[in-house]
């Protein structure tokens, strides 16, 4: 994680992405909305 | 009912905290620890029974009554009172421990009440109390928040006052036991306890005003006014099932408030709210196992949630800062502290071993075994957003996450031991449950620590872990922004800003026209056609009746018949009284019939 800390008065704090990391959060999205409709359907 | 020389816990902090006020140093130090310790044993020993009784106003009524269920918010009082006065003892001014005392009495006062009125002057000496724990504070900010909590809980107070009178009325009896929700008294009565539980709508009071305290002005806050709100409900309307409900929206909507909050004691404000609609729902549910799982919840919560406050007021008190966009990289400098507060999360995100573990499994076993499968699912992701905001968010932001550059001291050695004296109980209790069993109402038979309990928690919060991770590293969390997040109280400020226009629009206005109507022209008229009334009569009557007084008017020089204008006037006066006794006399013999 990146802090931005730029304006004096830390105004905000943003996470800036680290790269990569995107496409690992869309697999384990994606794993587990199929998990939770497989649970959901099978009972 | 029996009676005897017993000693009432409030007595002990009301007139404790009135002594304190007079001493310094270690001698006030040593009276502050006396006064819940002493308390606490002779609660102990003292058996179940109704004493003090008094009467009033022709009703039988009674200080104390000591039961399974008052007793364990009495007892939970009492441990974390003595947690809170040592971690402020270095406080040097005794404002803060007086009415912190009076306050800490008025919710004891409250939960050991026999009946309903007492409860009532209990429950209104803790708002006056702890609306000056505010002001303590000495800011704008806090006066305004002050004003604002005290508005708010004068009309819920306002709401159970009239409900209890009510009640008394129909019923006759006085006794607060369970009541339901069956009519208006008792909706009313129901709605003054839940102004206090923070339920949606009217929880803004709670993240207006404890962020606002001092840092231990908001620990003590974070006790007594919203756990007694839940003994209260617990005894009154235990298996009412509007409770889920509400209960269920109240675990849910915080934790979207929370995520983006900045200021941490707002999003500790917001957490709690969360943790008050497990047990709201776990009163609504109403089965045994679910009583003893919202008490046992709400006595475990008094220690993790005192603890986090008393975590993130020891960062307020050591660098002056508690929003995220501030914080970070403390647990060099301040690793107890770290320690403590991990502690607070890992049990409020209930982790096995951790005393909430055991409780909120106790409640979400029980909703589903009554077939409410809906609210089960709410429980399960205000589970995971718990985890989230409280358990990860608050460590992270203050002790890790960056290098805020601030290098504070380590906590006072007595805010340490505060903080180290409730993580022992949480880690205890969350280890040896037993001890936590034996003081809940009603036996319990539950085991939390089964294969299937624990490796499903675990699931729970390790996705939840893993969802933070990836959402902070994808840089898809939400950024912390210093900004003031819109609540329910934009309504209520925009409600009050339509008022004051229609106060200086309309109202007044209107109280203009009544004022010149009540007070100029109808008094005006009034004097105009009393000046005579015989002369009066004569105008309106046709020319044919009153010959004679019409002679006489004839003859006299102003208009005016000698003598007859103080007779009528008198006449008239007493036929007008006359006709208004009548008139009552017959609705009061008609009232007296029907």
């Amino acid at each position: 994680m990146a802090a931005n800390h730029k304006d004096k008065d830390f105004t905000e704090l943003k996470h800036d992405a680290v790269p990569g990391y995107k496409p690992v959060f869309g697999v384990v999205l994606a794993a587990a909305v199929l998990y939770l409709a497989y649970i959901f359907l099978s009972h | 009912m029996s009676s005897g020389l017993l000693i009432p816990p409030f007595m002990f902090f009301m007139l404790g905290g009135i002594i304190a006020g007079f001493l310094k140093g270690s001698l006030r130090n040593a009276l502050l620890i006396a006064i819940p310790v002493l308390s606490l044993i002779n609660l102990a020993m003292i058996p179940h029974g109704v004493y003090l009784e008094y009467e009033f106003l022709g009703h039988q009524l009674a200080l104390f009554r000591v039961d399974k269920l008052s007793l364990v918010f009495g007892y939970a009082f009492h441990i974390v009172s003595i947690a809170v006065l040592v971690y402020g003892m270095h406080v040097k001014s005794n404002k803060e421990f007086i009415i912190g005392l009076i306050y800490a009495g008025g919710g004891l006062g409250a939960v050991f009440a026999y009946d309903l009125i007492t409860l009532y002057v209990f429950w209104e000496i803790m708002t006056v109390a702890s609306t000056f724990i505010i002001w303590r504070k000495d800011s704008m900010e806090a006066v305004g928040a002050g004003f604002r909590y005290f508005i708010f809980h004068l009309v819920g107070g306002l709401a159970l006052l009239i409900g209890i009178i009510l009640y008394i009325t129909a019923t006759g009896n006085v006794a607060f036991e369970h009541m339901g929700w069956t009519n208006l008294a008792t909706g009313l009565i129901m709605i003054g306890f839940g102004v206090n539980a923070a339920w949606p709508f009217v929880h803004t009071w709670l993240v207006d005003s404890y962020p606002k305290a001092s840092f231990l002005g908001t620990v003590m806050l974070s006790v007594f006014t919203t756990k007694t709100a839940i003994y209260t409900l617990a005894r009154g309307f235990a298996g009412e099932e509007t409770l889920i409900v509400i209960g269920a929206v109240m675990t849910a909507f915080p934790i979207f408030y929370a995520v983006l909050e900045n200021d941490l004691r707002k999003v500790l404000s917001y957490s709690l709210i969360n943790q008050l609609g497990f047990m709201v729902v776990g009163i609504g549910v109403g089965s045994q196992m679910a009583i003893n799982a919202a008490v046992g919840q709400a006595f475990v919560h008094i220690m993790f949630k005192s603890l986090l406050f008393m975590g993130m007021g020891a960062v307020l008190h050591q660098t002056g800062k508690i929003k995220a966009t501030e914080l970070g990289g403390l647990y060099k400098y301040m690793p107890f502290t770290t320690v403590f507060t991990i502690v607070g999360s890992m049990t409020i995100s209930a982790f096995p071993l951790f005393s909430a573990f055991v409780t909120k499994s106790m409640i979400l076993s029980s909703v589903a075994t009554e077939g409410f499968m809906v609210v089960w699912l709410v429980l399960l992701f205000a589970s995971a957003g718990v985890l989230d905001h409280s358990g990860i968010k608050i460590p992270f932001f203050a002790f890790f996450g960056h290098d805020s550059g601030l290098k504070p001291k380590e906590a006072p050695l007595n805010m340490l031991i505060g903080m180290g004296f409730l993580a022992f109980l949480n880690i205890f209790l969350g280890i040896f449950p037993g001890y936590l069993f034996q003081i809940l109402p009603y036996e319990v038979t539950y085991n939390a620590y089964t294969a299937d309990h624990t490796i499903f928690q675990l699931q729970l919060l390790l996705f939840s872990i893993l969802a933070f991770t990836l959402l902070l590293r994808s840089g898809l969390y939400p950024a912390e922004i210093r900004s003031i997040n819109l609540d329910f109280d934009f309504f209520y400020r925009k409600g009050y800003k339509v008022f004051v226009w229609l106060v200086d629009n309309i109202l007044i206005r209107f109280m203009d026209f009544g004022k010149a109507l009540f007070f100029s022209y109808i008094p005006k008229t009034l004097k105009m056609l009393t000046r005579n009334p015989v002369g009066l009569l004569l105008l309106i009557v046709p020319d044919t009746r009153f010959k004679g007084l019409r002679e006489k008017m004839a003859k006299s020089e102003d208009g005016y018949v000698d003598g007859l204008v103080e007779y009528w006037s008198i006449g008239l006066s007493a036929f007008v009284i006359c006709f208004f006794l009548l008139f009552y006399l017959l609705f009061f013999l008609v009232n007296k019939l029907i």
